[in-house]
């Protein structure tokens, strides 16, 4: 079967009824978590307004900690989901290490929820040393504990994860073949599309960055438990840094990944591995790597040497993504007969997002920008995009695309336009809010602003009401793509 | 200032790529066939003239870095020290006894025009010591981290009140913890300690 | 002659005052303390050349300034022997700073400390000054550089502390307190002095890993820390190469 035969696209094998249901799982999980943590991002924009005056800086710090860490981690289960269920067209993805990831999950989502709304940790979704073991009268001890569980639980879950998938891809194809290095020597066989690029790509990161958190947190444990350990707040600072920024960028390529293998049947064209593909996509995965160090710019104690790559490396990172992907998605697109549905929309509306945020990520990535913009809500604005318009975008899109496939039902222009415009609005809205108050200097993780950052407080209130509009462009796509998760859900 | 100023070349460069992309999205309406060899001859373009700025950005802003100059010695040292949820500021190294609060810590008076070195750790967490003029605009930063001491060097050239705020999220009164400078002309306060 | 004597020694005692004691009193100081203090331009009194203003010293390049007493039968022999050892080792004497080495005690004069500077070996040392101060001198320096000399009775001898005061232009710069300058300090100094800018400024204390650390010759040593920021990616590559080496056949 030649991957990429447009009719073979549509006339994909069926999955079976077990990957269906779970895949189906992980998309409840996804509708049930979402909202609600888009609840809890209201309710800490509110907090700001200084609407909410019950919300003790406390929970406000422990609203953000679950929301922050919530959103990471279920757009990552997300993204892993839906890959999953692309790639079984190429290869053969067990089922077990889902269900185990599945089960983890909810296990480290049950703790983080504990730990945050009861025990009120507090320390933010990336913990950074030593803020944990210094909850200046906060947090329990016990809440500390379930914390640390929580990250265990999740880390082990989800490497378990990624190493199987890794398993299913090199069960199909030898490493250099799944990396495209054949294609950089202008050769076209065997064919690998580009998902699968795309996906060793990332899933090889992703063992670093979940190994670098495994790390940090037996530094942790250490100092937690063992009298008269110390760590070095440098070093800590540099894994914690390395495995966020990591993660949170791969969950974006494997949005991007998603993309490579969905958009071309709505467009009608092929999007085959070139060279340029192979050649970007391996040089994404040493940037990337590398670029984590633009979070230390202001440890002005970091080596010079380490900032400068910091910054040449955000830079160039920004190159693949341009001159390959989105080049790329725009020639797919350009003068197609595109079918319009709310997945392709969401899709390609989604790489809107990706350019956006990586224009605002850019310019802070800059060393003598980020002296002003560091810790702004300008660091917020620019990776709310890249997940909220973004990745989270690209990811309904596919999630929509998954459900009409196994239930198909017609679609509603009009309501899919106006879930669109809510969505995008709504989106766009609060997110103008956030860059503006941080290009006002208006500092980030602030539950309450002083008169002196009063500007902070008329943009959170009017970013409420652009999270309202979000919402309601969320029920309308929680409805329509509910409905076909149902009926998908009953299928024999 | 030059956040805003980034801030108005943010929203033209976002306009640009919304307005490219709202273009390839109509075009749609009007199917045709992709050259594919003019895809290539547009992404090599793309390439070369792509990473072409982002090389010359990259020369112009990388010397801008705002990290301590070897060749240049400050006039003045201040001493920084961070903690849940306070800022120690002096003019001399702080003893423990100022840092846990028993002796009060002198506060130095600055003079606009003096290059100023300051010395900033912390007592406990990861901090962050940001300068704010008395109009809210965040004029430098640096961290403040615990075992380590960031040396941030800044040029004050209005007299004033100056705010300092923590930069780094620190706990649950991250967003009280405040700190402040005095900036006097430079001929009122000629006595160096 | 007894008389004599007895007036000698009586005017020795008179004349070796107790010295205004820095706030730490009787304590070695705190070497962050009088980091960057401005430091009065004392008279240096030398054998066999005019004397100089420290000024015209400090001016050219850096000093390194220490407090000794010739009479002294405690720790100034050992402090001097080792910032000779330590200046050796390093290099630079002379060219890129200079070593002041003061009497404190009235008791002492140029001629004494000529005969200091003799007995270590150093008289013609390249750099080196050995030099007395006027007490007004000794009294106004002192305590800039938190310095202090007391009178002990039963040993006849003066308590005070070792230490060596870098000097750059009128201001202090570093302070090495202890009876023993070590090379290793003795070079972090100088590159301070030289307007040396080492990003990594960690304060002392005992840490599990870092990833650098700052040693004598200048250059920094990698520690254990920089193992473990390498080792989740080495971690993943090998793991990648693992997983794909175990893969059946192609379907």
């Amino acid at each position: 079967m030649n991957p990429t035969n447009l009719s073979a696209l549509t006339n994909a094998k069926p999955p079976s009824a077990a990957l269906r249901r779970l895949t189906l799982a992980w998309f409840a999980i996804m509708f049930l978590l979402f909202p609600i943590l888009v609840l809890l991002g209201l309710v800490m924009r509110a907090g700001q307004s200084n609407w909410l005056h019950k919300l003790s800086p406390e929970y406000f710090y422990a609203v953000m900690t679950l929301h922050g860490l919530g959103m990471v981690g279920l757009w990552f289960v997300a993204a892993m989901a839906v890959l999953s269920y692309v790639l079984k067209r190429y290869v053969s993805v067990s089922l077990w290490a889902s269900r185990l990831a599945m089960a983890l999950t909810v296990l480290g989502v049950g703790l983080l929820i504990a730990c945050t709304l009861v025990g009120k940790f507090g320390a933010g979704w990336y913990f950074l040393y030593p803020l944990p073991l210094h909850p200046g009268g906060a947090w329990p001890a016990w809440s500390i504990g379930a914390f640390f569980a929580a990250i265990g639980v999740l880390g082990v879950g989800w490497l378990v994860w990624v190493l199987d998938l890794m398993r299913a891809v090199s069960r199909r194809y030898s490493l250099t073949a799944s990396l495209g290095w054949h294609y950089l020597r202008g050769r076209t066989e065997p064919e690998v599309p580009p998902v699968v690029i795309i996906t060793t790509v990332t899933l090889i990161a992703m063992v670093a960055a979940l190994i670098s958190a495994v790390i940090v947190l037996v530094l942790f444990l250490m100092e937690w438990l063992k009298p008269g350990f110390t760590n070095d707040a440098l070093l800590m600072k540099n894994l914690t840094f390395f495995f966020g920024h990591l993660l949170v960028n791969l969950t974006l390529y494997l949005g991007v990944a998603v993309l490579y293998e969905l958009m071309p049947a709505y467009c009608g064209r092929p999007w085959k591995t070139t060279r340029y593909v192979a050649l970007a996509w391996n040089a994404v995965l040493l940037l990337v790597i590398l670029a984590f160090m633009h979070h230390l710019y202001m440890d002005f104690v970091q080596l010079h040497a380490f900032q400068v790559i910091g910054q040449i490396s955000s830079y160039l990172t920004s190159v693949p993504a341009a001159v390959v992907t989105i080049l790329g998605l725009l020639a797919l697109v350009y003068g197609a007969k595109v079918r319009w549905t709310l997945a392709s929309l969401l899709l390609f509306l989604g790489v809107v997002g990706w350019v956006i945020g990586g224009i605002g990520a850019v310019i802070d990535s800059t060393i003598v920008a980020n002296l002003r913009y560091h810790n702004t809500l300008w660091v917020p604005a620019h990776f709310h995009t890249y997940y909220l318009m973004g990745v989270v975008l690209m990811l309904m899109g596919a999630v929509f695309h998954v459900c009409q496939e196994l239930a198909p039902m017609p679609e509603n222009p009009g309501r899919t336009r106006l879930t669109i415009v809510l969505l995008c609005l709504g989106g766009y809205g609060f997110l103008m809010t956030f860059y503006y108050a941080g290009a006002h200097s208006v500092p980030r993780r602030y539950s309450s602003y002083p008169e002196l950052l009063s500007k902070g407080v008329t943009a959170a209130q009017v970013s409420t009401f652009f999270i309202v509009l979000f919402l309601a462009g969320l029920v309308l796509y929680l409805w329509e793509t509910g409905k076909r998760w149902r009926k998908a859900w009953l299928l024999p | 200032m030059l956040q805003e100023n980034l801030f108005y070349l943010f929203l033209i460069l976002a306009g640009l790529a919304v307005a490219v992309f709202i273009y390839v999205g109509l075009s749609t309406r009007r199917p045709r066939t992709l050259e594919y060899a003019a895809v290539n001859h547009l992404r090599k373009r793309l390439f070369l003239w792509f990473t072409g700025i982002l090389v010359l950005f990259l020369a112009l802003t990388l010397p801008l870095m705002p990290y301590p100059n070897a060749e240049q010695r400050p006039d003045r040292v201040i001493h920084v020290d961070a903690k849940q949820f306070a800022f120690l500021i002096s003019a001399n190294p702080i003893t423990p006894d100022e840092a846990s609060g028993e002796e009060p810590v002198d506060q130095p008076t600055l003079n606009t025009g003096e290059l100023i070195e300051f010395r900033v750790t912390s007592l406990d967490v990861t901090h962050g010591f940001g300068i704010y003029d008395a109009d809210g605009n965040l004029l430098a930063q640096t961290q403040a981290m615990p075992g380590y001491v960031n040396r941030l060097r800044y040029r004050f050239t209005q007299p004033g009140t100056y705010s300092v705020l923590c930069m780094e999220f620190c706990g649950m009164a991250h967003q009280v913890m405040r700190g402040s400078l005095k900036v006097v002309a430079a001929d009122t306060n000629k006595a160096k300690p | 002659m007894a008389a004599a004597l007895w007036l000698v020694v009586a005017g020795g005692m008179v004349r070796a005052q107790p010295a205004p004691v820095a706030p730490d009193l009787l304590r070695p100081p705190d070497e962050n303390r009088y980091v960057d203090r401005a430091v009065p331009d004392v008279l240096l009194l030398r054998p066999a050349e005019p004397s100089v203003r420290l000024s015209n010293l400090w001016d050219q390049r850096p000093v390194l300034f220490t407090f000794v007493f010739t009479r002294c039968a405690g720790i100034c022999s050992p402090l001097l022997h080792s910032l000779k050892a330590a200046t050796a080792k390093v290099g630079g004497a002379g060219t890129d700073y200079q070593v002041v080495v003061a009497s404190f005690d009235a008791r002492d004069g140029p001629a004494t400390m000529a005969a200091m500077a003799h007995d270590l070996g150093l008289e013609k040392a390249p750099g080196w000054t050995f030099a007395a101060l006027s007490t007004e001198d000794v009294q106004r320096l002192a305590p800039t550089i938190g310095f202090w000399y007391r009178w002990d009775e039963t040993s006849q001898q003066f308590d005070h502390p070792a230490m060596v005061v870098a000097m750059d232009h009128g201001r202090t710069a570093r302070l090495l307190v202890g009876g023993e300058v070590s090379p290793v300090r003795l070079q972090e100094v100088m590159d301070q002095l030289h307007g040396k800018l080492v990003s990594i400024y960690p304060l002392p204390g005992k840490v599990a890993f870092r990833c650098f650390e700052y040693n004598a010759d200048g250059r920094l040593r990698l520690h254990w820390g920089i193992l473990l920021m390498l080792l989740p990616s080495l971690a993943a590559g090998a793991l990648t190469v693992l997983i794909f080496q175990r893969r059946g056949r192609r379907d």
